[in-house]
């Protein structure tokens, strides 16, 4: 179980992170979003000990985390941290080893991840020499070569076609069966509907938004309406709860400030019109990211 | 080592060999290495040697230089032989000359020398019945040379004259005899052999410290280069994610100085092996004159007693080299934490290079300003002590209790960068802005 209590980092009179807290437990995997500058990477820098917490501390099965148990956790950092000159192999020796593994295990580890990548012939190649997309590939392999019990992922899709987001997804996912503690951040609020299932919103530092997705989506009022038919578009902006109507290629999404609104929304287009889809929806994660981010902001 | 240090401390010592083996196999592993080295090698032995390149190639100073007097006087040639004899050892090709004696006329010895570099001279009277001379030569004569004609022939003319003089026989005996001098020196500590070497020893020691001057240039640009890699490709936090900043930083000192001193040991095989090869050729000594005639000079050095203190000042200078080269390094991996690209640590670099290069001049000036207590001074400061100590002890401008302030200085500087650099490197390393930069070193240093 990875703890996260009530840290502070201050940056001169910045507060980089505020009075922070959560926990991910084994097999679990946990999305710490925000927009730019929001405090993520400082948070992930905290968690990993390269930078002290002002307040707070940060523990890993009731452990505070220091260098007797880095050789666990595998990190991915949001820039590209790869010695541009190295070849792939010395690259990923020099960082394997660094986390207390033998040489010949890095090597027959590598092979099977550049295997399951599909670039086992960059393996002598310098990193420089590589495309930013399989660059990147090389990063996630330093993070998860040790097999780690925590595996901090920041941003790990930038840059990534969606073939390799899935493949990226895949592997996360094979990790999580296996009870690792996964964190991740990634400004890309599909990919964290897909199979995060907590989540902490940033904002200048503080959490905003946190709690299980489905709860999260539960407990926020919003509703979409997804209809298709002759609709008099101007009529029904005017109707009560409508916050805006979206007109799609094919379909009109309608959205509402509170489900209350969805009956009387309902009574309106059964009047003679011609209906062929009516269907609540959710909110995506993006758009209830959006509205608390921009609250926030307002505040 | 299983029973006493914890399993983590023995990870942590393995993760500093690796990373000091990664660091030396990035350096040596390049082709660079090889290519640079080869040529290192080359032109070491080339410049021992180039004496012997330069004769091998040829050229007009192979000629023989004949010195052709026509002596109108019959008076003169054979103390202008005689006094030139004595000081054509100050000619680097010496060996190349001869003097002959010539009975020509003055036109037909001018229309020999249009196609070589004999040279003329014609002695003659003049109205007053003194020696006159004249010196005809095809273009330009070498300056060396050139004056010791005209000292030989001023002595020629003296001489003549005193001979021709009513000065009897025996005083004229005693003015040509060389004066009698008693030189007595009242610290009984200096013999007077060695004030005729002291000087010479304080510009030629130096020489000896100029590859130390560039190794630390060296080092320093490798330190600050390596470490603002792994900065600004951003790999400094991974690297600090598994091993501490403290083993990071010891691995890139040891890693550089064992770099340097196998950069060191390859320039002094190739120094060795370009003097094997001289002495394989049968080349002579590198001799640049009487007083830089290596070989006879070592002789004398060993019969003044100079080389006896050379028994304690290279241990010490070895020493003081060794503890400079980590404080150099220390002092390098502080300033390329602070820095944010390579950019900034050559700027950086820069008062630590003028530094080393005052500490090498002020070394060369020493026996020019004998006694300078501002060079004894700067003797004492920690960094410089290294270039300057050992020469100033060896001619005898300090004592061996200076050259142990220097130590002591030395040694805590070095502290005081293990102590609180340590903590600058820590904070430095994963700082990628420039802003409120002293803020944060003071702060790390305070905390």
């Amino acid at each position: 179980m990875l703890k996260v209590n009530n840290i502070t980092k201050m940056y001169g009179d910045l507060k980089a992170v505020d009075n922070l807290s959560f926990e991910v437990g084994e097999g679990e995997i946990f999305g710490l979003l925000g927009v730019n500058g929001a405090g993520k990477t400082t948070t992930f820098r905290v968690i990993m000990g390269l930078l002290e917490a002002d307040k707070g501390d940060v523990t890993l099965n009731g452990k505070k985390i220091d260098y007797t148990v880095t050789d666990k956790i595998g990190f991915l950092t949001e820039e590209r941290s790869l010695l541009l000159k190295m070849n792939v192999l010395d690259q990923m020796l020099y960082y394997g080893v660094l986390k207390g593994m033998e040489e010949s295990v890095v090597e027959s580890e590598l092979d099977k991840w550049l295997e399951r990548f599909n670039i086992k012939e960059y393996k002598y190649r310098k990193i420089k020499e590589l495309s930013k997309g399989n660059q990147q590939k090389i990063q996630f392999i330093t993070a998860i070569i040790n097999h780690p019990k925590l595996l901090i992922l920041d941003e790990p899709f930038a840059g990534l076609d969606p073939i390799n987001v899935k493949m990226f997804m895949d592997v996360i996912k094979e990790f999580k069966e296996r009870g690792s503690i996964i964190i991740f951040s990634s400004h890309h609020m599909e990919h964290v509907e897909l199979f995060c299932e907590k989540l902490v919103v940033l904002v200048k530092g503080r959490s905003v938004l946190e709690g299980k997705i489905t709860d999260i989506k539960r407990e926020y009022r919003q509703k979409n309406i997804v209809i298709n038919g002759n609709v008099d578009i101007n009529n029904l902006v005017k109707q009560n709860g409508v916050l805006e109507v979206q007109e799609n290629q094919e379909d009109i999404t309608v959205k509402l400030e509170d489900e209350k609104y969805v009956s009387g929304i309902f009574k309106y287009l059964s009047k003679g019109q011609n209906i062929t889809k009516f269907v609540v929806e959710e909110p995506s994660l993006n758009e209830i990211f959006v509205s608390k981010v921009g609250e926030s902001y307002d505040k | 080592m299983r029973y006493l240090f914890p399993k983590w401390v023995k990870v942590m010592i393995n993760k500093l060999k690796y990373l000091v083996k990664i660091s030396l196999r990035k350096k040596i592993k390049t082709k660079w290495f090889v290519v640079v080295n080869a040529l290192l090698i080359i032109l070491v032995i080339g410049l021992i040697n180039i004496d012997s390149i330069i004769s091998a190639f040829g050229g007009d100073f192979n000629k023989p230089t004949n010195i052709i007097i026509m002596d109108n006087t019959k008076e003169v040639f054979n103390n202008f032989k005689q006094t030139f004899n004595l000081s054509q050892d100050y000619l680097v090709d010496y060996k190349n000359i001869s003097i002959e004696q010539s009975n020509k006329t003055r036109e037909q010895l001018i229309k020999e020398i249009e196609d070589n570099k004999n040279i003329v001279i014609i002695v003659d009277f003049d109205e007053q019945n003194f020696v006159k001379a004249e010196v005809i030569s095809n273009s330009f004569i070498d300056n060396t040379l050139n004056q010791i004609i005209i000292s030989s022939l001023n002595t020629s003319k003296v001489a003549y004259a005193l001979e021709t003089s009513d000065i009897d026989p025996t005083a004229l005996a005693i003015i040509n005899k060389p004066i009698d001098i008693n030189r007595n020196i009242l610290d009984e500590s200096k013999s007077e052999q060695e004030e005729t070497y002291s000087f010479f020893m304080g510009i030629i020691f130096p020489s000896f410290i100029l590859p130390f001057f560039m190794l630390i240039i060296f080092l320093v640009q490798m330190i600050g280069g390596e470490i603002n890699e792994e900065k600004t490709t951003r790999s400094m936090e991974i690297i600090i994610s598994n091993v501490s900043p403290k083993t990071h930083f010891i691995s890139k000192i040891i890693a550089n100085n064992i770099f340097i001193f196998l950069q060191a040991s390859i320039l002094f095989v190739a120094g060795l092996t370009g003097l094997f090869i001289r002495k394989v050729m049968g080349a002579g000594s590198f001799n640049l004159g009487p007083e830089f005639d290596l070989n006879s000079m070592w002789q004398s050095l060993v019969s003044t007693g100079i080389v006896s203190r050379l028994v304690y000042v290279i241990p010490i200078t070895i020493l003081l080299m060794l503890l400079s080269f980590l404080a150099y390094s220390l002092m390098a991996g502080i300033l390329a934490s602070m820095t944010t690209s390579i950019e900034d640590f050559q700027q950086v670099q820069t008062p630590i290079i003028l530094i080393s290069v005052l500490g090498y001049y002020l070394s060369m000036l020493a026996p020019t300003f004998e006694g300078s207590i501002f060079i004894k001074l700067v003797s004492y400061v920690p960094l410089l002590s290294a270039l300057l100590s050992p020469p100033l002890l060896l001619i005898g401008q300090i004592t061996i209790i200076d050259v142990m302030i220097s130590f002591v200085l030395l040694i805590g500087v070095i502290y005081l960068m293990m102590t609180y650099g340590m903590k600058i490197y820590k904070v430095g390393i994963l700082n990628y802005s420039t802003s409120k930069i002293w803020k944060k070193i003071f702060k790390a240093v305070r905390d």
